[in-house]
């Protein structure tokens, strides 16, 4: 059964405590923190931290507001990163977690590329890095029990489900109370669906998540891969050994007829 | 006489100093990490390193168009430029691998690539991958004719005599494989590259560049090459190469045109800024001067017609690739990266490197034709 999780902004009150327990349970140690004029802390995902309470200023008529947003991994249904990977570090779980395997990794960073949420980050310091993100807390889902953070959120902000029913929930409460929310649960279609979702009252683009269409980025490339590549190959092959055939053969005739005309000559 | 060996001599000692500094930086780099030795980060993972690689793989391709030609087709005349256009080919194609291994964080797992049961048959980081691992072992193959002539060790060189049309035919397919595959990586980015040059034709359009930068590559060696080292060379056959050249950049306009109206991006060409610069620098000086240039007789047939046409090609593929690689991948608001002077030496060292050896494998291996026989050979 595919697990998901809703995150509803407008219950969020930029506690932190989702950030908090992440580290917590991951074992990530603390980063060293700068002002750089803004309550949010530190300015972006890393290597260690997993999950970002992101504080946007927004102006929706009535004055400014804070709007807080937990952000993270999304646990796309078709992840780039795993279709990315050369490897095959990065695999969807039953469950839908996407989950990188340190062993295999080679380190091109071409998952940190390709990823359209900017998710996964690297190790920098260390001489021989692994990339690290947000694993859907794994071990926990497999034991049953929800995410650390959603377990911390003490507002019920961020919600552990079945996909489908949190779909259903998220749509029920645009309905229930359409004046709280834009008409858009993030992450049901983006790509192809996301298993983290998101209700929000002011529109998605203004905090930052990037405007992504129903498509899933992989299709294409996957596409090109399965069929493109060996026909490439054929026709290359065909078009190379086509031409040397008719190469050599107007080489022979042309070898034959000078044949031909010097022993002409030689009988006349 | 001895000016000129002077002067070799000094060069010689500057690329090998040149060298050696990019090598003291490798071990710097290998010894601290990434972190600490490039200007990469989170939000600007790729870096100097993958544009030296992105652009080095195409120009290195003049290697198999040569090879096509000599081997497959029989055109004899060709031989004489066939050998130092695949040795440049070669050498530019080993310090990839090298670039390439100094890129990756993990180097010390890059055999991972190789263990089937890791393979992801879906992406074409692995394809590029693996066709830098077997087509080097190809040009190995390629290559070691002059080497083992040298050596005068018959036996191997008969096998591979033998087996050339073979290895010549396989490098191609490659070859063309791994410059579209290279353009199919950019594919999972339709969110990510500027919409000038993402296109699902991206896969096409490197093989296209591959092939006339290849050739210009072919052209530019061979000229170079022959002046330096006071041969004699038949423009002749570099004006047909350059003919090919233009009908190949004609094409390539006609598709870009094509496809960017078809989107509804032509546009873009004028609303984006420094992008738009860009696109139209790369377009402009890869494409439409050297098109005019190989168009005309003047242009096709002087040495310095043919260095400046193909220069120009190789000029707008740098920037092309610099631009998909690098420029026009969006990155998040207010990161900026520019290279660290360890990224900078270490490619400077790697082509000084390439050039070094080239230089070194004509003067000691059987790569140029000699002076005096290269008149029969030819009309042979
Ligand atoms: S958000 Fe990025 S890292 Fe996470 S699953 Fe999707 S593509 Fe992969
Ligand atoms: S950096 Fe590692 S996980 Fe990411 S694509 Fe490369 S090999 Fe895969
Ligand atoms: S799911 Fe687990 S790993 Fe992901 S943000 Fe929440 S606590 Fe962190």
């Amino acid at each position: 059964m595919r697990k998901g999780m809703l995150v509803d902004l407008t219950r969020c009150i930029g506690c932190r405590a989702c950030q908090v327990a992440c580290k917590q349970w991951n074992d990530l140690p603390a980063e060293e923190t700068q002002n750089w004029g803004s309550y949010q802390n530190p300015a972006a995902l890393s290597a260690d931290t997993w999950t970002l309470v992101e504080f946007t200023e927004v102006d929706e008529g009535d004055g400014l507001q804070w709007v807080f947003a937990k952000r993270q991994c999304m646990h796309c249904l078709h992840p780039a990163c795993a279709s990315a990977c050369p490897v095959g570090a990065f695999h969807q779980t039953e469950q839908g977690a996407v989950v990188y395997d340190p062993a295999r990794c080679i380190g091109c960073r071409y998952c940190m590329v390709v990823c359209p949420f900017g998710v996964p980050k690297l190790e920098w310091e260390e001489p021989l890095p692994f990339v690290r993100k947000c694993r859907f807390c794994v071990d926990r889902l497999e034991a049953g029990l929800e995410p650390a953070c959603a377990k911390a959120c003490p507002t019920d902000a961020i919600v552990f489900g079945n996909r489908d029913d949190l779909i259903a929930e998220a749509e029920e409460r645009i309905r229930n109370q359409p004046g709280r929310y834009v008409d858009h649960v993030y992450g049901k279609d983006e790509l192809g669906g996301t298993s983290w979702l998101y209700l929000s009252a002011v529109p998605f683009d203004k905090l930052g998540f990037p405007t992504l269409g129903p498509e899933p980025v992989t299709t294409l490339s996957e596409v090109v891969a399965t069929y493109g590549t060996p026909s490439i190959a054929v026709t290359v092959a065909a078009v190379l050994g086509g031409l040397y055939y008719w190469f050599s053969r107007r080489e022979k005739n042309m070898h034959a007829e000078q044949d031909a005309e010097q022993e002409e000559r030689e009988a006349s | 006489m001895s000016k000129t060996r002077k002067l070799q001599a000094a060069i010689v000692v500057i690329l090998g100093i040149v060298t050696l500094v990019g090598g003291i930086a490798a071990i710097a780099r290998f010894v601290q990490g990434l972190g600490p030795t490039t200007n990469l980060s989170d939000a600007y993972p790729w870096g100097l390193w993958i544009v030296y690689d992105v652009f080095f793989i195409p120009f290195s391709a003049g290697a198999f168009m040569i090879s096509a030609v000599t081997h497959i087709y029989d055109r004899h005349e060709y031989y004489p430029i066939a050998r130092p256009v695949i040795v440049a080919g070669f050498l530019g194609y080993v310090f990839v691998v090298v670039v390439l291994l100094m890129d990756l964080a993990r180097w010390h797992r890059f055999y991972n690539i190789l263990i089937p049961w890791y393979w992801n048959l879906h992406s074409f980081m692995f394809e590029v991958s693996m066709c830098i691992t077997v087509y080097t072992v190809i040009l190995v193959l390629e290559v070691a004719p002059a080497i083992l002539e040298r050596l005068n060790w018959q036996k191997p060189l008969r096998l591979i005599r033998f087996a050339t049309v073979v290895i010549a035919g396989a490098g191609i397919v490659l070859s063309s494989l791994h410059q579209s595959s290279l353009g199919s990586l950019f594919l999972l980015m339709p969110y990510k590259l500027h919409p000038l040059w993402w296109t699902p034709l991206l896969p096409l359009f490197f093989f296209a560049a591959a092939a006339f930068s290849g050739l210009s590559m072919a052209i530019f060696v061979a000229v170079v090459s022959f002046k330096a080292f006071g041969r004699d060379l038949k423009l002749g056959l570099l004006s047909d190469l350059a003919k090919i050249v233009a009908i190949m950049l004609g094409i390539y306009l006609a598709i870009k045109i094509g496809d960017l109206l078809t989107a509804g991006e032509m546009g873009l060409l004028f609303t984006e800024g420094w992008l738009s610069v860009l696109f139209l620098a790369e377009i402009v000086i890869g494409a439409v001067v050297p098109f005019v240039l190989f168009l005309t007789r003047k242009g096709r047939e002087t040495s310095s017609g043919l260095v400046w046409g193909s220069a120009c090609v190789l000029v707008g593929l740098a920037l092309n690739r610099t631009n998909v690689a690098l420029l026009a991948l969006n990155a998040p608001p207010g990161a900026t990266y520019f290279p660290h002077w360890i990224e900078i030496a270490v490619s400077i060292a790697a082509v000084a490197a390439g050039v070094l050896l080239f230089f070194l494998a004509t003067r000691f291996l059987p790569v140029l034709p000699e002076p005096a026989v290269a008149r029969d050979e030819a009309t042979t």
